[in-house]
């Protein structure tokens, strides 16, 4: 611990420790005991706040003790402070209790008064809010060279800015293993939290004129993003709790025991069931060519109108392998590519004339956004890839 | 228990004390001018000491009334007292001087404040014979308040909690109370003047504002909270001192008409500067609810936890209102450590009411609203802008020159989707609020909150998932008659 930094805890022994100390009693002759931190942990587990607890062993004699905590130039928060007493309060050995804290003015300390039946030492915890001491998660995603799994490592980023030492501490974060690690000032150091390795990966191509535009707007030709997307649950290698919001550094095995930097994306935060999606840039070998192949209004009453629309997609795989291209379609975009915008939602119905694979995706879609998946076969070698043609039919009504 | 701090500040702060109480002894070297008291160059001064002193101390207010007794000798005729405060935030309008159990034989004759001796006043006090007299002198002073904290640890299980309830007084007041006895005062007064703006009046003012009623106000408010039990006050003068205190002082309370005092055992001295915390009440094993809550207009647009329990005697509490407060809650970890869940202020409980512990949201349970579904019908068409409207697909006449629509029902169709990630199963209650004339279709038992608020609950098993479907049916424009929610079974 620095000089210049006192966090500690001093009991106050009087030479006579009277039960009740007068102000007049209080000389300039006096002896101090420093106890020393037997074990300190650090709870992340809040988004918020970082609470740390320390043990201390502190002598103390029978009748009333001063125990005096200061923090000087160390980010408490005095209000938040805890003290607890460890030892069995009913002990007939010794039944120790606190019995008020006084605040000193102008001062970063505080004064515990404690009773205690017996001489002899307390185990006490002290508890207390820090700021200062900052959290980050990130993660490290290696591919395996076919892109089916990924191994995933989660680290913790802790900067400690709280002008305060922690050695050996417990470090919590609310799952995953206790760490024990030394935290210095002004020091930060990269946790490895845990490591998931071999989880279930999927790569997706996903076109979508809503979320993510066109590639070339003059041809129609939309912008085919890849992404890859892990769930947070058992059956893939995860599941033990929601996985924190952090960058991601990808990586992909190079098929020659090395590895290569793919890209990196901000890792949302993801509740257990759900999935993280990590982008990876742009697909350079799939095209997807989207028109507005048919749009029929038809007259119900006055200005009141039903449409018939025909989405087209020409799609072609450029890849020697075959994909599966998920393509989304927002109701609300539709109506207003058309030209027509209005605050109501869309009343839609699939028509008879959809050659997308018969329903939407049941889980990722809703009243407004769809999402068919289209198995795109391998481009054969030498040869042009087939253009496949998909429709969709959507019956628009009852739009004024 | 007092608080400890050094002799050099003891000392710094006994010479800024009030020069307080100076009995001017009748000698020949004071000279009256017709009934008041004033003293030249050469004077002999003798200082009673307090023998005791109570502080009640108003928590919604920046307000304490201070009651303290001295012993004073006086002799038959006029005996002339001094009375200063310097440096101290006292309200000059509100000293008052009385001797209990000596109304009929000494009285204060007049009360003089000097135009040029700041924080001062003289009283000249007749004694119909030489005799020695208990004086209480009270004043209101500001500088002196208290705040309550809770500290509430939940066990690993979540079905109780300890709860202990601090109180918290700190004296910026500029003045040094010695073993005072300690009064909180729970509950609002009124008061037309603050106390730490009268306090910085000057001398010279003090007779207009005499005139004034302030000082009526003033004590109304707080007569009743002045009746205390003038036997406890008058024996508190007996210290502790030779005591081995091993237990933390009790708070004793007493509800009093609109309010609750609570007065902590024996005495307490607090520094000037210092701030002091006492336990106020201890319960080990309160039973408590865990309830997941969606309601927009108190806990913004998220799922929220929150701890329930019950202010009663069931739960260890139940004794005393909870005077509002902060409370800081944590959750044992099953390892001998602790978990901070939150803290945040509370405002007070009443006896057998409801305490909430808002943990805020959690990241183990998911709550989605799906839009499934729309459509529209009963679609009313106007024709030409006048008062002839038809229903579009019925068989009857049908215009349609310039027709608009001016009239629909909308169809909604959703989803509460809630994933329980937690170990256990948990209780949701979902408050949604429509606007306009709307019917809530649903199969879900829903009941309403007002007229515009539907209020319904599931129970979600423990890493479940429930699927609440409702349709909102929302009358628009001609269509719309009423301004309200209407419930229907699915």
């Amino acid at each position: 611990m620095r000089n210049n930094v006192r966090i500690h805890v001093i009991l106050t022994l009087l030479l006579l420790a009277l039960p009740i100390v007068p102000l007049e009693a209080w000389g300039r002759i006096k002896l101090i005991t420093l106890p020393i931190r037997e074990r300190v942990e650090i709870q992340l587990d809040h988004p918020q706040a970082t609470l740390v607890e320390e043990e201390r062993i502190v002598p103390l004699v029978k009748g009333i003790n001063q125990v005096d905590f200061s923090w000087a130039n160390t980010r408490i928060s005095p209000d938040s402070l805890i003290f607890r007493v460890l030892n069995d309060p009913d002990s007939p050995d010794q039944a120790v209790k606190v019995l008020s804290v006084s605040y000193p003015p102008n001062e970063n300390s505080l004064v515990w008064a404690v009773s205690s039946t017996h001489s002899g030492s307390a185990q006490v915890r002290i508890s207390y809010i820090l700021d200062g001491l900052e959290k980050e998660f990130h993660y490290r995603a290696t591919a395996t060279h076919d892109e089916k799994k990924l191994n995933l490592a989660q680290y913790l980023r802790l900067k400690n800015l709280a002008n305060e030492e922690y050695k050996e501490s417990s470090i919590s974060v609310g799952f995953g293993d206790q760490l024990t690690r030394s935290v210095g000032i002004d020091e930060t150091k990269d946790l490895l939290v845990a490591r998931y390795p071999e989880v279930v990966v999927r790569k997706t191509y996903t076109a979508d004129l809503a979320q993510y535009g066109y590639l070339d707007t003059a041809k129609k030709k939309l912008k085919i993003p890849m992404h890859y997307v892990l769930k947070n649950d058992t059956a893939n290698g995860l599941g033990k709790a929601s996985l924190p919001f952090g960058k991601t550094r990808i990586f992909q095995e190079d098929g020659h025991g090395g590895t290569a930097f793919v890209g990196e994306d901000w890792g949302k935060f993801t509740p257990r069931d759900d999935e993280m999606s990590l982008y990876l840039g742009v697909a350079r070998d799939i095209v997807v060519k989207r028109t507005i192949a048919r749009k029929e209004r038809k007259r119900i009453n006055g200005n009141l109108y039903n449409y018939d629309l025909i989405v087209k997609y020409e799609i072609e795989n450029f890849k020697e392998s075959p994909v599966t291209l998920d393509i989304g379609e927002t109701l609300r975009g539709l109506r207003a590519e058309l030209g027509y915008q209005n605050q109501r939602d869309v009343q839609w119905e699939l028509g008879p004339e959809t050659t997308l694979l018969g329903k939407p995706d049941g889980e990722k879609s809703d009243a407004d956004h769809l999402l068919f998946h289209v198995d795109l076969p391998a481009k054969k070698p030498e040869s042009k890839p087939d253009k496949q043609i998909c429709k969709l039919h959507i019956l628009m009504k009852n739009e004024w | 228990m007092q608080a400890p701090y050094p002799n050099e500040k003891r000392m710094v702060i006994a010479m800024k004390r009030i020069l307080f109480l100076a009995l001017l002894v009748l000698t020949p070297f004071i000279i009256f001018f017709g009934s008041t008291a004033t003293a030249r160059n050469l004077d002999l001064s003798t200082v009673p000491k307090r023998n005791a002193v109570q502080l009640t101390i108003y928590n919604s207010e920046d307000l304490t009334l201070v009651r303290e007794t001295r012993v004073v000798s006086f002799k038959k005729g006029i005996n002339p007292l001094q009375f200063s405060w310097a440096n101290t935030l006292i309200d000059p309008t509100s000293v008052e001087l009385q001797f209990p159990g000596k109304a009929h034989s000494i009285q204060v004759l007049d009360t003089t404040f000097p135009h040029d001796k700041p924080q001062m006043l003289y009283w000249n006090v007749a004694s119909e014979q030489e005799q020695e007299a208990k004086i209480e002198i009270s004043y209101f002073t500001s500088g002196i308040s208290w705040s309550a904290d809770y500290t509430a640890i939940a066990n690993p299980e979540e079905t109780f909690l300890s709860l202990e309830g601090f109180v918290r007084i700190r004296n910026q007041s500029g003045e040094e109370y010695e073993n005072a006895q300690v009064r909180l005062v729970v509950g609002s007064i009124n008061l037309v003047e603050k106390i730490a703006e009268l306090a910085q009046i000057s001398p010279g003012e003090v007779e207009e504002l005499e005139e004034q009623n302030f000082k009526v106000y003033k004590r109304k408010a707080a007569r009743q909270m002045m009746e205390a039990p003038l036997e406890t006050f008058y024996a508190i003068g007996s210290s502790r001192k030779d005591e081995v205190a091993e237990e933390p002082k009790e708070v004793a309370k007493e509800g009093l008409g609109e309010y609750f005092i609570y007065t902590i055992e024996g005495t307490e001295t607090i520094p000037n500067g210092w701030a002091k915390q006492l336990r106020s009440f201890e319960a080990a094993k309160v039973p408590i609810k865990v309830e997941y809550r969606y309601r927009p207009r108190e806990y913004g647009d998220q799922l929220v936890r929150l701890y329930l329990l019950e202010n009663e005697i069931a739960s260890g509490l139940g004794t005393t209102p909870l005077p509002n407060g902060r409370v800081q809650v944590l959750r044992a970890n099953g390892r001998g450590g602790l978990s901070f869940l939150t803290s945040h202020a509370i405002k007070y409980v009443p006896i057998g009411d409801r305490i909430e512990l808002n943990l805020g949201a959690d990241p183990e349970v998911v709550f989605e609203l799906i839009r499934l579904k729309t459509f529209r019908d009963n679609i009313w068409m106007q024709v030409k802008g006048g008062s002839i409207y038809h229903k579009v697909g019925s068989r009857e006449l049908q215009l349609d020159v310039k027709n608009r629509v001016s009239g629909w029902d909308e169809h909604k169709e959703f989803s509460q989707r809630i994933r329980n990630y937690t170990g256990k199963p948990i209780k949701v209650a979902v408050r949604r609020s429509y606007n306009g004339d709307v019917t809530f279709r649903s199969e879900l038992n829903p009941k309403l909150h007002d007229y515009k608020t539907v209020e319904f609950s599931a129970e979600v098993p423990k890493a479940g998932r429930v699927d609440l479907i409702h349709e909102i049916i929302t009358r628009n424009g001609h269509n719309a008659k009423q301004d309200r929610v209407k419930l229907e079974k699915r």
